[in-house]
C-alpha cells in the first residue's frame, strides 16, 4: 500500500495543474462569448484589420 | 475608481436642477445589501431618493448639487462593502466580464477540488469498513483538508465576505447562516483531522460551496441576460458607425460621436443607430425592437427613420436627425431604466420577511442544537449544520423582483413599455378602462361618412367632384377622399387652395368650392343638406351649395378585437371623449360600448375618473399621451399610444409604442398572470421552507442534501420567472 502514499500527493500536483489549466483559459477569455464565435464565420464584415507591420 | 466613474455617471436635470445617476451596485446579493445601500446613502446630506434594485443590481440617486457631490455617494457605497460600477458604455461591460470570469474561476476550483475530495472519502469510508492504516487515513484526510483551504478562502470567499459586510452593519443577510454552516463544519472537521478521530466533512464543505456558487452564478445569468430587457434594448446599438464623408469617403467613428446632421452608412442587417431621415429611394426596415410589431415596414426618402430598428433591405443611408444621447431608443432605455431603479411596494414587504426569516433560523438552528445535544450529541453537529444550509430566505426575496422584471421583459418584447414600477402590480387589479376616441380607438386618419347632396347632382357625382378637386390639396382631410374613384370627372383647371377656406377649381365651365360652408357658398340652404354647418365639409358651384359630406376619423383596424379582447377580461368600457357627441357615439356603437361622453373637457374626464374611483372601481385610462396628461395621471393606471421619441414626453405609467391598440388587452393579462406567478413563487419558498426545516431539525438531511436543496429551490423561483418572461404570450 505503500505506493499510496505516492499516488495521493501525486493526485494533489495533477489537482494542481488541472486548476491552473482553467484560470489560465478563464483569463484568456475562452468563456467570455461561447455563441458568437461560431456565428462569427457566416457573417460577412470585411472590415479591415489592423494594419500589417510596416517594412523595414 | 470613483473618479472614472463619475466621469461616465452624473448628469444634471435641467427642470428641476437635482443631479441624478444611475450605477451598478457590483456584489449586491440579497434584500439586506439593498437596504443597506439605501439606508446609507440616504442618510447622507442633499440626497433626495435612493432607490435600489436588487433584481438588476441599479441604484439610482438623486440629489441637490452643491450639498453632496456623486464622489461621496459612490464612496458612501463603496465603504459598506460594495463596488459602484458605471452603467454605461464599455467600462460596465469590462466589469461585468471580469465578474463573470471571477465566478467562473470559483465555480472551477471549488468542482475540481470537490471531485478530488470526494475521492479521499470514498477511500475513507471503505477503509472504515475493511481497515485502513492509521497512517494512510491520516494522509487522506490531511491532503482533503490541504484542497478545501484554497476552496473556502477563494471559491466561499464570496459568502464569508458577504456574511462579514453583513455583520458589520448589524444586519442578518442570507450569507449569514451560509458563512455559518460553512465555518463550523470546516473547524470541526479540522480539529477531528488533527486530533486524528471522528467525523471529517471536508466534502460537504465544498460540495456546498460548489453548489451555492453555481446556483449564484445561473442566478446572475438570468438577472443580467434576459431578465434586463432595457440592457438588451441599449445592447442592441453598435458601437461603432460608419460615418460617410463630403468627399465621399467613409470613417468608422464611436457611436457617441454621431451629431445630428451626419450622414451614416447602415448596411444590410445591422441597426440604425440614432434617428435620422432616409436619403436613399426606399429602404425595408423591422421596428419590432421599438413597436412589437413584427412585420418589416418600408419607408421612402425624406421618411423618418427610428434607432434601434434593423435595416432588413439593401444598404442604406439616412442623415441624422438627433445626437446618439437623444434618439427614440435612448429615450426608451432611459424611461425603463427609471422603472427598473425604483422597486414595487410588493417586492419591499418581502425584503423585510427575509431579514426576520434568517434570524429566525439562527435562533431555531442554536435550538436544534441544544435539543440533539441533550438528545444524541453525536447527531447535534449534522442537524444543525442541515438546519443552517437547507433553508433559503433568498427564494422569498426573489420572488417578486424576479417576477417583475420578468413581466417587464416579456411586455417590453411586444411593444409595451412599464415605465412606473408600481403599474404592473395596480394594472393586475383594475375592472374599468375609460377609452379615449381620438388618436386611441380612432386614428389620425380623416375618412368618409355620409354624403348628402342637392337632387339634381346626386351624391355620387358629388363626391366625384370633391375628389378630384381633393387630388391636388395637400390639407389632411383631403386623404379622405383618396380612395374614391373620380375618373368620370375631368382635371380641374385653375386650381387654388385657399389657406383655411378650401380648395376651388374649374371643373366643366362650373367655379366649384370645397371647403368651409361660407367659402362653399352663401344663399340659403337647399332642400335636403343638413342643418349644422360645423360638422360637415361643403361643396359648392357658383357660390350655390351643392352637397356636404360627413368627415370622421376611421376607428382603428383592431379597435373592435381589442375592445372585445378587453370585454373578455371582464372590463368594463366606458369612452370619453373631447370630440362632438355624434362622432363619439357612432365609434361608441361601433364598438358597442354604452354609455358615451362627447364634448368632455379635462376637467370632466378627470371628474368622471374620480366618481368612478369613488364608486371603489380600479381605472385604466388609455390615452394619446400628449393632451390627456391630466386625466392620465388621475387614473389608478395610465396608458399612453406612442411612436418614436413622443414616448419621452408622455406622463403615463405605461406606452404602447406599436400604435396599436392590441397591447392594451396583453398587457392586462400579462399583469395579472405576473401577479399570479409573485403569489406562486411566495407560496412555494414558504412551502419549501415549510417542509425542509422540520426534516433538517429532525436530522433526516445529510449536509450535502441540505445544499442542494438551498441551490435548487432559490433557482426554482429565477427559472419560473425566466420561463414566464420566454414564453411567447
Amino acid at each position: 500500500m505503500s505506493i499510496a502514499l505516492l499516488l495521493i500527493p501525486l493526485s494533489l500536483v495533477l489537482l494542481v495543474v488541472a486548476v491552473a489549466a482553467f484560470f489560465w483559459a478563464v483569463d484568456n477569455k475562452q468563456f467570455d462569448d461561447l455563441e458568437n464565435a461560431g456565428r462569427q464565420i457566416l457573417e460577412d464584415t470585411d472590415e479591415p484589420g489592423p494594419p500589417p507591420p510596416a517594412e523595414r | 475608481m470613483n473618479a472614472s466613474a463619475s466621469a461616465h455617471l452624473s448628469w444634471i436635470d435641467g427642470a428641476s436642477g437635482a443631479a441624478e445617476t444611475q450605477f451598478f451596485a457590483e456584489g449586491m446579493r440579497c434584500a439586506n445589501c439593498a437596504r443597506s445601500i439605501q439606508r446609507a446613502v440616504g442618510a447622507l446630506p442633499g440626497v433626495r431618493h435612493v432607490d435600489v434594485n436588487l433584481a438588476t443590481s441599479r441604484v439610482s440617486v438623486g440629489w441637490t448639487p452643491g450639498s453632496q457631490t456623486l464622489e461621496r455617494v459612490l464612496d458612501s457605497v463603496a465603504a459598506l462593502g460594495f463596488r459602484p460600477v458605471p452603467m454605461l458604455g464599455d467600462a460596465a461591460a469590462a466589469a461585468r466580464g471580469a465578474e463573470r470570469r471571477t465566478a467562473l474561476k470559483r465555480i472551477g476550483l471549488a468542482g475540481l477540488g470537490m471531485m478530488q475530495i470526494a475521492m479521499y472519502t470514498v477511500g475513507l469510508y471503505a477503509g472504515a469498513f475493511t481497515g485502513i492504516d492509521p497512517g494512510l487515513a491520516r494522509l487522506l484526510r490531511v491532503t482533503a483538508m490541504l484542497i478545501t483551504v484554497p476552496v473556502l478562502l477563494y471559491s466561499g470567499a464570496p459568502f464569508l465576505r458577504g456574511a462579514w459586510s453583513d455583520l458589520r452593519r448589524r444586519s442578518l443577510g442570507m450569507d449569514v447562516p451560509v458563512a455559518a454552516a460553512l465555518l463550523l463544519a470546516f473547524a470541526a472537521s479540522v480539529y477531528n483531522t488533527l486530533r486524528d478521530a471522528g467525523q471529517v466533512y471536508f466534502d460537504s464543505v465544498t460540495m456546498f460551496i460548489f453548489f451555492l456558487l453555481i446556483g449564484r452564478y445561473v442566478e446572475a445569468a438570468m438577472r443580467r441576460g434576459s431578465l434586463d430587457a432595457s440592457e438588451a434594448l441599449a445592447r442592441s446599438l453598435p458601437a461603432q458607425v460608419t460615418r460617410l464623408k463630403s468627399d465621399g469617403g467613409s470613417e468608422r467613428v464611436a457611436l457617441a460621436a454621431v451629431r445630428s446632421g451626419d450622414r451614416l452608412l447602415v448596411a444590410s442587417g445591422a441597426v440604425v443607430p440614432v434617428d435620422g431621415e432616409l436619403e436613399d429611394a426606399s429602404a425595408v426596415l423591422d421596428e419590432s425592437l421599438l413597436s412589437g410589431e413584427s412585420t418589416a415596414v418600408s419607408r421612402v426618402a425624406g421618411e423618418r427613420l427610428l434607432g434601434g430598428s434593423v435595416n432588413v433591405g439593401t444598404p442604406l443611408r439616412l442623415r441624422a436627425t438627433t445626437n446618439a444621447g437623444s434618439s427614440a431608443l435612448a429615450s426608451m432605455v432611459a424611461l425603463m431604466e427609471r422603472a427598473q431603479s425604483e422597486r414595487p411596494r410588493v417586492s419591499l414587504a418581502a425584503d423585510r420577511a427575509a431579514a426576520w426569516f434568517v434570524g429566525a433560523i439562527l435562533v431555531l438552528s442554536l435550538a436544534v442544537a441544544g435539543l440533539w445535544l441533550w438528545l444524541d450529541p453525536s447527531r447535534a453537529f449534522e442537524a444543525t449544520l442541515a438546519v443552517l444550509v437547507v433553508t433559503c430566505p433568498c427564494a422569498l426575496s426573489l420572488a417578486t423582483p424576479a417576477a417583475v422584471a420578468a413581466a417587464t421583459a416579456r411586455l417590453a418584447r411586444h411593444g409595451i413599455l412599464i415605465t412606473r414600477p408600481n403599474a404592473l402590480e395596480r394594472l393586475a387589479q383594475i375592472d374599468t378602462v375609460i377609452l379615449d376616441k381620438t388618436g386611441t380607438l380612432t386614428t389620425s386618419q380623416p375618412c368618409l361618412g355620409s354624403v348628402r347632396a342637392v337632387e339634381e347632382l346626386g351624391a355620387a357625382r358629388a363626391t366625384a367632384v370633391a375628389a378630384a378637386l381633393e387630388r391636388h390639396s395637400a390639407h389632411p382631410l383631403a386623404a379622405a377622399f383618396a380612395a374614391v374613384d373620380a375618373a368620370g370627372v375631368p382635371a380641374p383647371a385653375e386650381v387654388r387652395e385657399v389657406a383655411g377656406q378650401g380648395i376651388e377649381g374649374r371643373i366643366d365651365g362650373c367655379r366649384w368650392r370645397l371647403g368651409r360652408r361660407e367659402f362653399a357658398g352663401g344663399g340659403p340652404l337647399p332642400a335636403g343638406l343638413p342643418q349644422d354647418p360645423a360638422e360637415w365639409l361643403w361643396l359648392g358651384c357658383e357660390d350655390r351649395l351643392q352637397a356636404a359630406f360627413e368627415i370622421h376619423d376611421s376607428l382603428r383596424r383592431e379597435a373592435a378585437a381589442a375592445v372585445g379582447a378587453l370585454r373578455a377580461q371582464g372590463l368594463d368600457l366606458r369612452i370619453a371623449s373631447g370630440d362632438r357627441p355624434g362622432a363619439v357615439a357612432a365609434v361608441a356603437r361601433e364598438l358597442d360600448i354604452a354609455d358615451p361622453r362627447g364634448r368632455q373637457t379635462p376637467a370632466d374626464k378627470i371628474a368622471l375618473v374620480r366618481a368612478l374611483q369613488a364608486e371603489g372601481h380600479r381605472v385604466l385610462m388609455l390615452g394619446d399621451g400628449v393632451n390627456d396628461g391630466p386625466v392620465l395621471a388621475a387614473a389608478d393606471v395610465s396608458c399612453a399610444m406612442g411612436q418614436g421619441a413622443a414616448v419621452a414626453h408622455a406622463a403615463a405609467d405605461m406606452l404602447l409604442l406599436g400604435d396599436s391598440l392590441d397591447g392594451v388587452a396583453r398587457a392586462v393579462a400579462t399583469a395579472r398572470r405576473s401577479l399570479g406567478l409573485i403569489r406562486g413563487n411566495l407560496r412555494w419558498a414558504l412551502g419549501y421552507n415549510l417542509c425542509a426545516v422540520p426534516a433538517a431539525a429532525l436530522g433526516w438531511v445529510p449536509p450535502w442534501a441540505a445544499a442542494i436543496g438551498m441551490s435548487m429551490s432559490s433557482l426554482y423561483v429565477v427559472w419560473r420567472a425566466q420561463r414566464f418572461a420566454r414564453e411567447a404570450a
